[in-house]
């Protein structure tokens, strides 16, 4: 096997799920302006269900059904029931609101599932793909390819479509958004809806080659929250950073250690921070 | 956090359980408590220890050092005779400075070797005779390079230079590579060991996110026969991996997994008795972990039943050094040494037609 290919798959399939977490959590922040800590609870909630509606003996498609419903009924109660009507808080106040939530649903899953980890069975089936001395398993292409896809696809909504400039105008400046005829409510109940579903997306793609437990959420949420701070949450910088952080975790194990993955991630994320917020510490007003 | 099961009686033994009920390695606090909690329910049911019922002050340690401190803390304030740990190295190693004055404890962690001036047993054999028993099917089956896949915590570690202190002076090349706890891709560490065409790879890695290196390996398309540790011989994990299960799995597992090849019939009863009876009482199946509860349960039980004062770690210490203890496998300690098993307790099992067995060749 040559390991730079291997290293170059395994980075853009864990890049691939980076990026969806981070268009969803972007998705959100650009509709209500928050930081969406329980997004990933989204993945485990679409991950798990799955789990369980599959080792029920149900098709893998209404499974799959099944889980992205899950989440994206999670995330939409999470925006109807929690944060509509507390929207006169101050975002601090509503973050630590979703990380409630993110602990609240890591223990319900905890008492109803259990805390053993749980797989599905995988949608692309069949002999891996062998690439200049790399694998790629089928399943990891189709990860690969709809992730990608789909990420891509909300910059292209939020920047061509008068749905999604509805989306960045009742984030922007609601008020105005209202009076001009835009629903802001359903703009950001839809924003919250996209962003379980994406969840959920990178569960039901990942999950069938790895495993899910009622802990996985918090994880998740990093390592969007990290490639969507990386883009300065901008939705096509921040599929861009979940790409080079997948990549950067593959070729930090790949040619130096397992160990040194997260010194050195963390590692980048406070020197493009630094770098980010140089005018403010030079006397500017640019914020990070 | 601190649990205790039923109202405390005056004349009643107290058991502290510490058991990682949550937290990334949970599945292995909550099969070994299902087994002690069995233990306690079939204990009393049966009118108890000397006419005492036994109680259970559980408290769960999430893996976490710091909580499992307290965890160590509460339960010697609440005077219980005896401490099972059932916790991995960390949490473990937090907790043996607060028993240098007893009570006994009883660890299940292979990582740890008890000092034999202490208070501290070990249930299971070390790390060191797993890594034994794992060589000497090695070389039983002529392989002479092994791949192997160490956890980057502190269990992983201890498996990681037992590894380099058996195999290469046994003349087994070994290559290892590290996967992180949370990790999600094991791809990278296989192509790294498997570079030079092992006879074998060996994944110590014994957290609940095992299944990753199981998964990665169906994702690489390998065929090279795949040894998990003996943390991982559960029915949790065939579970997860059931839908890339490779073409050949095996795993290190104490004997009495096989009970077909516990010699001992005082042993074999015991294994047949607790199988049937636990089954009945949990209404699921049991594995290793069950087994591993069991026998720190049954040395707990031997100890209560036996020693005048359970409340004297002294008379304890020397209860447990003196005398073996029947369970799911006879547990020997000694003055000079605080492990209950050694490396002949534990074979090498193959999962084959849903369950595991004794492995067959590896060619």
């Amino acid at each position: 096997m040559n390991p730079l290919t291997q290293a170059i798959i395994s980075g853009l399939m864990m890049g691939a799920v980076y990026a969806l977490l981070a268009t969803g959590l972007v998705i959100v922040f650009h509709t209500a302006q928050i930081v969406n800590i329980a997004h990933g609870e989204g993945y485990a909630i679409g991950g798990i269900l799955t789990a369980v509606a599959a080792s029920h003996d149900l098709p893998l498609w209404a499974a799959l059904a099944i889980g992205i419903a899950g989440a994206v009924a999670f995330s939409l109660t999470l925006e109807r029931v929690l944060l509509r009507p507390r929207s006169s808080w101050s975002v601090n106040s509503l973050i630590l609101v979703t990380l409630a939530v993110a602990f609240f649903v890591r223990g319900v899953l905890n008492v109803s599932v259990g805390s053993d980890p749980v797989s599905f069975p995988r949608a692309f089936v069949g002999p891996p793909l062998r690439i200049l001395g790399g694998v790629l398993p089928l399943q990891g292409a189709g990860l690969i390819a709809i992730g990608l896809l789909a990420a891509f696809a909300i910059p292209l909504f939020l920047a061509k479509t008068r749905l999604g400039r509805q989306l960045r105008a009742a984030a922007e400046k609601p008020d105005a958004a209202e009076l001009m005829g835009v629903n802001v409510d359903f703009a950001r109940s839809l924003a919250f809806a996209i962003a379980g579903a994406y969840g959920a997306l990178g569960a039901l793609l990942l999950v069938p080659m790895v495993s899910v437990d009622f802990q996985t959420g918090l994880g998740m949420t990093m390592r969007g929250f990290i490639a969507a701070a990386l883009g300065g949450m901008s939705p096509v910088l921040a599929i861009l950073c979940g790409l080079f952080l997948g990549l950067a975790e593959a070729f930090v194990t790949t040619y130096w250690d397992a160990l040194a993955k997260d010194p050195v991630v963390f590692l980048a994320l406070i020197g493009i921070a630094l770098w980010q917020s140089r005018h403010i510490r030079f006397g500017g007003s640019l914020r990070a | 956090m601190l649990a205790a099961t039923g109202a405390r009686a005056e004349d009643s033994y107290t058991v502290g359980v510490i058991a990682p009920t949550s937290g990334p390695v949970a599945f292995v606090g909550v099969a070994q408590l299902s087994a002690i909690q069995w233990w306690q329910h079939d204990v009393n049911e049966h009118g108890g220890l000397n006419k005492r019922h036994v109680e259970l002050a559980t408290c769960d340690d999430q893996a976490n050092p710091e909580i499992a401190v307290t965890c160590a803390r509460n339960l010697i304030a609440q005077h219980v005779q005896i401490i099972l740990n059932t916790s991995v190295t960390g949490p473990v190693r937090a907790t043996l400075p607060l028993v240098k004055d007893g009570p006994v404890m009883i660890v299940a962690s292979p990582a740890i070797e008890p000092d034999p001036s202490t208070f501290v047993f070990q249930g299971l054999p070390t790390d060191l005779e797993i890594t034994r028993a794992l060589l000497a099917f090695l070389k039983a089956n002529k392989v002479d390079h092994l791949g192997m896949i160490g956890a980057t915590d502190a269990t992983g570690e201890v498996g990681v230079a037992d590894a380099q202190k058996v195999f290469p002076p046994a003349g087994v090349k070994l290559d290892v590579s590290r996967i992180d706890l949370r990790a999600n891709d094991a791809s990278i560490q296989l192509m790294n060991v498997t570079k030079g065409s092992p006879g074998a790879i060996y994944s110590s890695y014994s957290g609940g996110g095992a299944a990753t290196v199981v998964k990665s390996y169906a994702n690489l398309g390998l065929t090279i026969p795949l040894i998990v540790s003996n943390a991982n011989v559960t029915n949790a994990f065939i579970q997860v991996i059931k839908t890339d299960m490779p073409q050949r799995l095996f795993g290190l597992g104490m004997r009495s997994i096989v009970p077909a090849l516990v010699t001992d019939p005082a042993n074999r009863a015991r294994v047949e008795y607790f199988e049937k009876s636990f089954k009945e009482w949990n209404h699921g199946s049991v594995d290793q972990l069950n087994h591993l509860g069991l026998l720190l349960a049954d040395a707990a039980g031997a100890v209560l039943a036996h020693v005048k004062d359970p409340n004297d770690p002294a008379a304890v210490k020397a209860f447990l050094e003196h005398t073996p203890i029947n369970s799911v496998q006879t547990i020997r300690y000694a003055p000079d040494n605080h492990v209950a098993l050694k490396a002949d307790n534990m074979i090498v099992v193959e999962y084959k037609n849903g369950r595991w067995t004794k492995a067959d060749p590896l060619k």
